[in-house]
């Protein structure tokens, strides 16, 4: 999902792979949020998604290359 | 959180398996998801309310029912592999008409109860696919510390002492900083202006990490819902602006379905 905005000295290219915390901002608390039978609270959703987010940090960018 | 789906109370002691609902799109046809698997393994199917489709798969509760989830989803690796097959199956979706992206791990003991959400949201779901119809999502990522005028801490009554000269330091190097914040909030609050300005819909998400990033301060997380037709504009715009203000790094991500644009409200 990289855009065809090409390199200049100032626009960044995106990196090939979609970055999971791009991805997570989009999945959490956005979209549709409807209560399912088994989901997790609208408040817990928040909530997952601080986790997340701060476990996503402490292991940082190097996260995606350790597993692809 | 449970609100079983009423007809069938004992259905939830004899299986084992809830039903993932990914998204919400109109009028498609099983073959349009044909062979495409979700997050669990099993194939994607449709779960039809007139003209409604909810875009679901079968997944195991062991793994995705309530303490499942809670234990997944302390696992990077897990939920990098969730949140990418959920991606998958939406953009599926999107390259096919316009589609509501559901929040991740939202699952249903069974089709009645995702039948029962997509009659209870039928209106304004409907309403949303018609708002991003035709349009993808582009993000906007700006990095950088805009300049700020710099205050000259040298500047100081000749013949000071060394004290007051170091309070003066500290007074100026303080000023600074609050006055490149304060720079930084307006550049992105302008970034963001001239981008919606192009834009059906914006949105701002908050900036992220920096340890993420590596590359500085994120002043704007944009998202930005722009019409397919007028995706080139937009990102000659991302351009120019990269161009006019060399103090920014700008990073474009997309298109994506259009996730942050379809929050409903109930009314």
């Amino acid at each position: 999902m990289t855009s065809s905005v090409q390199p200049t000295t100032h626009v960044v290219p995106a990196p090939q792979q979609v970055a999971l915390v791009d991805l997570l901002d989009r999945l959490l608390g956005t979209g549709v949020v409807l209560s399912g039978d088994i989901t997790i609270s609208l408040s817990g959703i928040d909530l997952v998604h601080v986790r997340l987010y701060a476990l996503l940090a402490s292991v940082g960018a190097g996260f995606l290359e350790e597993d692809r | 959180m449970t609100c079983a789906s009423g007809s069938r109370p004992w259905s939830r002691a004899v299986t084992d398996t809830g039903v993932y609902l990914y998204a919400i799109g109109r009028g498609m046809q099983p073959a349009d998801l044909a062979g495409v698997e979700g997050v669990d393994g099993s194939l994607v199917r449709l779960v039809e309310v007139g003209d409604l489709c909810g875009v679901v798969s079968t997944v195991r509760l062991s793994d995705f029912g309530e303490e499942g989830l809670r234990r997944n989803l302390e696992n990077l690796t897990w939920v990098d592999a969730v949140a990418r097959a959920h991606n998958a199956v939406v953009e599926q979706c999107f390259v096919r008409g316009p589609v509501a992206p559901v929040s991740l791990a939202t699952v249903c003991f069974d089709d009645d109860g995702v039948r029962a959400r997509l009659q209870t949201w039928k209106e304004p779901v409907e309403r949303v696919l018609q708002q991003v119809a035709g349009c993808c999502e582009m993000g906007v990522k700006v990095h950088g510390t805009p300049t700020a005028p710099v205050a000259d801490p040298a500047q100081g009554a000749p013949g000071a002492g060394a004290g007051l000269a170091y309070l003066r330091r500290r007074q100026a190097e303080s000023s600074q900083r609050q006055a490149a914040s304060e720079a930084a909030v307006q550049v992105a609050a302008q970034v963001h202006a001239e981008l919606a300005g192009q834009s059906v819909a914006s949105r701002r998400h908050p900036p992220q990490d920096r340890r993420l990033a590596g590359r500085g301060d994120m002043i704007l997380n944009g998202a930005y819902l722009v019409d397919h037709e007028r995706r080139d504009s937009f990102e000659r715009l991302v351009r120019r602006i990269g161009e006019e203000r060399p103090d920014l790094q700008l990073e474009v991500t997309g298109p994506w379905p259009p996730y942050s644009f379809v929050s409903l409200d109930a009314t």
